[in-house]
């Protein structure tokens, strides 16, 4: 993590990883984001949980740097991600919904992309790229198109290239919302576990309550569009006990609006 | 974790028998007619089969250096055409200023007829080969300009910005995503574009050349031998079989990642 940021000249070490503050996006007439500020410290976990509309997508593209707010700030390690879109290289890597696989490539190869990208020499490209299959438990699929793999492993090469470039900062936008349940599970507890392990500052975008309270350190609910309605710090007792979990879901389900 | 991994590669389709055999029963079928013509008509109009088989045998092999000649001129021409209209497509998939200005001149080219580019090649270059390069190549170019442009615009949009969120420069999104995505696209081109290239160096070859098949077909055609001419033709229907064969060997090697499907 340090080598990566060293390589970024420009990175500040003291600021938080992510932080937003008092920002407004508009599109047109059409209000995205109004006021919205928040912070990510390094190495936590925060689910960023809305219903549709709730301008997730947005701000994610806020902090990629795809987007330049209205008006506010963005900074992701104190850079301004749009302004100076290149200081970023190796800081940031996303996890998609879909799994956006290159079709012409291995899953291997799929996993090597970023670290090409970032011009890692080849020997140590492929060396990490198959260190990375393996620690997502595909290392018997690295010659294997993602035409030839399931859902489930496509997602997980996808989160293996991410994670490949050894990143301080991990984006995930909705990666599990396309997946069965039994495999959302699964691979939601593989890559908390590897997050958690590689101490990654992470911002999970999901609109699955079930998904934010096992991931996160933290839940912030925002309603539309991207008001804060509720910050909560998830405990191993809201995780584990069944009778705390569902007084947490059903509260942030009513803060969501949804009637279950 | 280990994910076990299930794989049966899918059997490539294969033709049915009936299908495997009929370009064969349509040549023997066209010999017979051309036997059946033969008897109720002239010679000089329709030869019989075995004439046309001498001439191929008798007058076109010992030509073999008019034959590589006209072949060289397609591969020369046919390979600088990809390389310039790629990137004209390239420039106008990825340049969106200057999409508007190389379109039209791509869409003004297609309109000026390939007689014209012939005689204007007669008046401009005084070489031969130049005239034969030259028209070939602003027939075939905007084939290839508008299809890599056409390719750009359907690439998907995750894709480009699963690439840009590793930040990349031009030159590494044009590397590891433009050219693989629109590679597709450019062998379905050449496999289009190779008969009708073929077609027009022998058109070109018979106005402004005196060697290839082109002029050898003008000279049969001065001496009246429509035996040679119909050898002629046997021959560039065989070469463009053998040519889309080999753009399709070569597109299966290395576009092998793609998926066999079958539409019931």
């Amino acid at each position: 993590m340090q080598t990566a940021l060293m390589k970024t000249a420009m990175v500040q070490t003291d600021l938080p990883a992510i932080q937003l503050q008092q920002v407004g996006v508009t599109f047109g007439d059409v209000v995205a984001i109004q006021n919205l500020s928040f912070a990510v410290e390094r190495g936590e976990i925060v689910s960023f949980l809305g219903r549709t509309g709730a301008g997730k997508s947005t701000a994610l593209n806020l902090i990629m740097g795809n987007l330049a707010p209205t008006r506010g700030e963005v900074r992701v390690m104190g850079i301004d991600p749009k302004a100076e879109f290149q200081q970023l290289r190796r800081v940031i890597a996303v996890g998609f919904q879909t799994d956006r696989l290159m079709p012409w490539r291995t899953a291997l190869e799929n996993v090597e992309l970023g670290l090409q990208i970032l011009h890692e020499e080849k020997t140590a490209t492929r060396k990490k790229a198959t260190e990375w299959l393996a620690r997502v438990g595909l290392e018997r699929a690295a010659n294997l198109y993602p035409h030839e793999l399931s859902g489930g492993m496509r997602q997980r090469v996808s989160l293996a290239r991410a994670l490949a470039i050894d990143p301080e900062i991990l984006l995930l936008d909705e990666c599990f919302s396309q997946l069965d349940h039994v495999t959302s599970q699964v691979l939601r507890a593989d890559i908390s576990r590897l997050i958690r392990e590689l101490r990654k500052t992470c911002l999970f975008v999901t609109h699955r309550i079930d998904d934010a309270i096992e991931m996160a350190d933290r839940i912030l609910v925002f309603g539309a569009p991207a008001k804060l309605l509720l910050e909560h710090h998830p405990t191993e007792a809201d995780r584990n006990d069944p009778a705390a979990f569902k007084v947490l879901h059903d509260l942030i389900a009513e803060k969501l609006g949804i009637v279950e | 974790m280990t994910i076990e991994v299930m794989q049966e590669k899918p059997a490539l389709p294969r033709l049915p028998k009936h299908e495997r055999y009929a370009g064969i029963i349509t040549a023997v079928a066209i010999v017979i007619l051309l036997q059946i013509a033969s008897m109720v008509a002239p010679h000089y109009i329709a030869p019989p089969p075995a004439d046309i088989l001498s001439s191929l045998w008798n007058k076109l092999l010992p030509l073999y250096g008019d034959m590589l000649l006209t072949l060289g001129r397609l591969a020369l021409a046919l390979g600088c055409a990809m390389l310039v209209g790629t990137g004209l497509g390239l420039v106008m998939g990825m340049f969106p200023t200057a999409r508007p200005y190389v379109r039209s001149v791509v869409v003004i080219d297609t309109g000026i007829p390939a007689l014209s580019w012939m005689l204007i090649a007669v008046f401009w270059f005084r070489m031969p080969e130049l005239r034969i390069f030259f028209i070939l190549l602003v027939i075939v170019i905007p084939f290839y300009a508008l299809g890599v442009a056409d390719a750009i615009r359907a690439m998907p949009k995750d894709l480009l910005e699963m690439c840009e969120s590793f930040r990349p420069n031009r030159w590494q999104v044009l590397r590891y995503l433009i050219f693989p995505h629109v590679l597709p696209y450019i062998f379905a081109t050449t496999r289009s574009v190779i008969g009708y290239a073929t077609r027009m160096i022998i058109f070109a070859e018979l106005i402004a050349a005196t060697a290839g098949i082109g002029a050898q077909m003008g000279l049969a055609q001065a001496n009246f031998d429509i035996a040679t001419i119909l050898a002629w033709t046997i021959l560039l229907v065989g070469l463009n079989i053998v040519l889309q064969q080999l753009v399709t060997w070569v597109e299966q090697y290395m576009l092998s990642y793609r998926q066999a499907i079958e539409v019931r």
